[in-house]
């Protein structure tokens, strides 16, 4: 125990003082990704009436929230300096598996078997990158290609019905759908494991340092699995979540959702090359790309630009935010 | 006496509203070998990075050869002739010798890379150092000392007047080292005006022929090597004089070893014995590339030992991880302190208290008022030049305050044996003498300490007593009344350096 030495009292208003002038100096970074966001939302609302409303919101974040529930998982590993492109294609196998036994096994059964199979892919990534040793990029984009094959060989490309299956859009409180509310448990979870947990710190750790991470005596492949396997758990329940709101599921399931998940995150300021970013971040991320999307369908703007847009708001982002280093660095 | 290439006046530059230099007046000579010295926070990289032109001065001239230059940029040093051999190495390793060597200046004809002009201009250009390496080989496959020859070789392409060395030999071996002197002394020798970056005062001496000394912003010495004592430029650096006193850390023989080696070996090293007591600082010496980073590895869990036992208070030990050290009370710095030792975007205080995040958490969730608490409590007894509140990031500290938090860890983490790899590289004269007294008071409280170090002032320092290794083995104890910079280099097999 640390008492071998002398210990001092602590100047806990120094202390204080401190913590806060630290807390103004890191403020500018979501910031300006906030400040964005209000420029956005201040754009759309004068250009349509409906904008602003309670509905339009709970579409917003209903929109958003299968994106939103893969991103949790992608911004852990993002901070960690690890990839998950497998998302998408694992969505759409989850579904499919679901869709299939759905009618055999019951509801419960076939959902806790469509989350399992979610772990599942996590567990094949995360067996791969941790204990081969291949790379997390190469990793998922062979799984990102395998589950897509299997659900489209396996579904036959066939649309898929499934029954009985509706709970994502109950709106049990203030009439928001439960996917959307899943979407917000969901990162607020993740945000306080990440800034507050010994799990989520050592995330950090690995991402700002793997060799210091190990020799303070992280064990950084299992905290790695760790986060392949809760990505995997975030593909079940993206999965679940797509399974009932679509009311069925298809070949096409899914498809780009991470390429979605990876500029959302980027976009909340998660460094590709880890060991900083937040979930907060992630969020606004999601926001700033749901808003522009919500506004531009409200518009009446085809949705074929909306892509184009989105691509076009991730590149100035990041931009912008070289440009603010670069000015900040130079002093 | 040959002109001045660069004539440097009354520089002064501020970093928001704090002046880091004030007013600095040095002359280059050509031909000269001129040794800059101060401790971190001098403004030593300050001054260099504004002579390469990567730094605008807010007053004070440069004059190149007599007229008024002013640099807008890296590019406007370099065409005056001007260039800086960086601490790190920057270059191509996927590249060959000559490839990097010509990087920047390919030669081309009809728009394709001329290979064959490149490896002559390659060639001369190692010619006149006074050297060879194979043209086509890839730089990943050469030892870092030639990859620095590889650097110096490069800025002698076009006519450069002025090469500044920022710690040319922070990773060098002795005999790389020795060589690079040759190679400066080369070089100035053909007129080129030298400008050498060091902490290392017998360097100074075996290679400058002038000595300016920066504190504090200002140039506190500035004098002809001949003319000064060691003993001045220590003083003329801190600002009072200093040796790296002996502190008194005697051998015990009482108490049982709590780490003790037995014929360890692995592909570094062989047949390494010895025992380790509390209240003891064993000094293992040994240059670049003799094994004693790879043996502080394997007593860490770093890396694996193919042979003999460890044992840890009296029980054999085999470490699979890190992580199993730690627990069995081993707490480690390591040599490279930037690649192995920072969290780099996390805090003090988070990087003070890493490895003991699970004790200093509930239930799996760590307490942020503990993790501050924790730093406080060693701010002090450390002296780390820092807000008492450790949120300050570890990055924005200098390098001997780095090491005083990466050191504090294990006080945190309450390890009773430290395992220390070149505790004092990087880090300049205070901070050094600060850490061996931190090292003293912690053996007097009964650590038990290695010092695995190719410095040997750590050893003279603090050490108890010395074993010195030669090329993975152990030659030679040493012990405490016999320690001394001549008894080291004996059993290392040599001379310092030059």
């Amino acid at each position: 125990m640390p008492d071998n030495l002398q210990s001092e009292t602590l100047p806990m208003a120094d202390l204080e003082r401190n913590r806060n002038r630290a807390a103004i100096r890191r403020a500018p970074e979501s910031a300006a990704l906030l400040a964005f966001l209000v420029a956005e939302i201040i754009f759309f609302s004068l250009s349509s009436p409906y904008f602003l409303t309670w509905g339009n919101w709970v579409n917003v974040f209903t929109a958003l929230s299968i994106t939103g529930v893969l991103a949790a998982g992608g911004t852990m590993l993002l901070i960690a300096g690890q990839f998950d492109l497998s998302v998408g294609s694992g969505v759409a196998f989850v579904a499919l598996v679901l869709a299939l036994t759905i009618d055999s096994l019951g509801v419960l059964p076939a959902s806790v078997l469509a989350m399992l199979v979610g772990v599942g892919i996590g567990l094949i990534n995360g067996f791969l990158v941790t204990r081969i040793g291949v790379n997390a990029l190469i990793t998922t984009l062979g799984t990102l290609a395998i589950f897509r094959g299997l659900t489209q060989s396996i579904g036959g490309g066939r649309n898929i019905p499934i029954a009985n299956f509706d709970w994502a859009i109950w709106r049990p409180f203030l009439n928001i759908p439960l996917s959307a509310l899943v979407f917000l448990l969901v990162a607020i979870m993740v945000g306080i494991v990440l800034k507050r947990s010994v799990f989520g710190r050592s995330i950090y750790a690995i991402g700002a340092n793997e060799n210091a991470a190990r020799l303070v005596g992280i064990r950084t492949k299992g905290v790695v699995f760790a986060g392949f396997l809760l990505s995997g758990a975030f593909i079940g329940l993206g999965g679940l979540i797509s399974a009932s709101q679509l009311g069925s599921t298809s070949g096409t399931t899914g498809l780009g959702l991470e390429l979605a998940v990876v500029t959302a995150v980027i976009l909340g300021g998660t460094s590709l090359k880890g060991g900083t970013g937040t979930m907060l971040g992630t969020v606004i991320g999601l926001l700033i790309v749901g808003v522009l999307n919500n506004g531009l369908t409200l518009m009446n703007v085809n949705s074929s630009w909306q892509q184009a847009a989105t691509g076009l708001l991730l590149i100035l982002a990041v931009s912008f935010d070289q440009l603010r280093q670069r000015l900040v660095g130079r002093r | 006496m040959t002109a001045d290439f660069l004539a440097v006046r009354g520089i002064r530059k501020s970093f928001g509203q704090i002046e880091v230099l004030h007013g600095v007046d040095l002359d280059l000579p050509a031909g000269t070998i001129t040794a800059l010295l101060g401790e971190n926070g001098a403004g030593k990289s300050t001054f260099v990075r504004i002579l390469a032109g990567d730094h605008m001065p807010d007053g004070g001239t440069i004059s190149v050869d007599g007229a008024v230059a002013s640099f807008r940029g890296v590019g406007d040093a370099r065409a005056a002739g001007i260039r800086l051999i960086a601490q790190e190495i920057a270059d191509a390793p996927t590249l060959s010798v000559a490839e990097n060597i010509l990087l920047g200046a390919w030669p081309t004809r009809a728009g394709l890379v001329d290979y064959r002009s490149m490896r002559e201009l390659a060639r001369q250009a190692l010619e006149m150092l006074g050297t060879e390496l194979p043209l086509e080989a890839k730089v990943a496959s050469l030892r870092l000392g030639e990859r620095q020859i590889i650097e110096i070789a490069r800025s002698t392409i076009g006519a450069s007047k002025c090469i500044i060395f920022d710690e040319a030999t922070a990773a060098l071996s002795d005999a790389e080292a020795r060589k690079l002197f040759q190679l400066i002394r080369r070089l100035a020798g053909r007129g080129v005006a030298i400008l050498y970056i060091t902490h290392r005062l017998d360097e100074v001496f075996a290679l400058a022929d002038r000595v300016c000394v920066l504190r504090d912003g200002r140039v506190s010495l500035d004098s002809a090597a001949g003319d000064v004592t060691q003993d001045q430029v220590i003083e003329a650096m801190v600002g009072r004089a200093v040796a790296y006193a002996r502190h008194a850390v005697p051998p015990s023989t009482d108490a049982p070893p709590v780490l003790k080696a037995t014929g360890l070996g692995s592909a570094s090293f062989s047949d390494v014995s010895f025992a380790l007591r509390p209240g003891e600082i064993l000094g293992v010496y040994g240059k670049v590339g003799s094994g004693v980073q790879e043996l502080s590895s394997s007593l860490v869990g770093a890396r694996a030992f193919d042979e003999g036992t460890l044992y840890v208070e009296g029980s054999p030990r085999h470490f699979r991880h890190p992580a199993d050290a730690i627990a069995a009370g081993i707490g480690h710095l390591s040599a490279d302190r930037a690649a192995d030792g920072l969290l780099r975007t996390m805090t003090l205080a988070e990087n003070l208290s890493a490895p003991s995040w699970g004790r200093l958490a509930r239930r799996g969730f760590v307490n942020r008022r503990k993790l501050r608490q924790a730093y406080c409590r060693w701010h002090r007894t450390l002296h780390i030049k820092a807000a008492a509140s450790g949120e300050q990031l570890i990055t924005e500290l200098s390098g001997g305050n780095q090491q005083k938090v990466l050191l504090g860890r294990w006080l945190e983490a309450g390890s009773k044996i430290l395992v220390l790899s070149e505790p004092t590289r990087g880090v300049d004269v205070g901070a050094r003498q600060e850490i061996y007294r931190v090292l003293a008071g912690l053996a007097a409280k009964g650590h038990a300490i290695v010092v695995a170090t190719s410095d040997y002032e750590d050893i003279t320092a603090v050490a108890s007593r010395a074993l010195v290794m030669v090329r993975g083995r152990m030659v030679a104890e040493i012990p405490y009344e016999r320690i001394s910079t001549e008894a080291l280099t004996e059993a290392a097999g040599g001379g310092v350096h030059a």
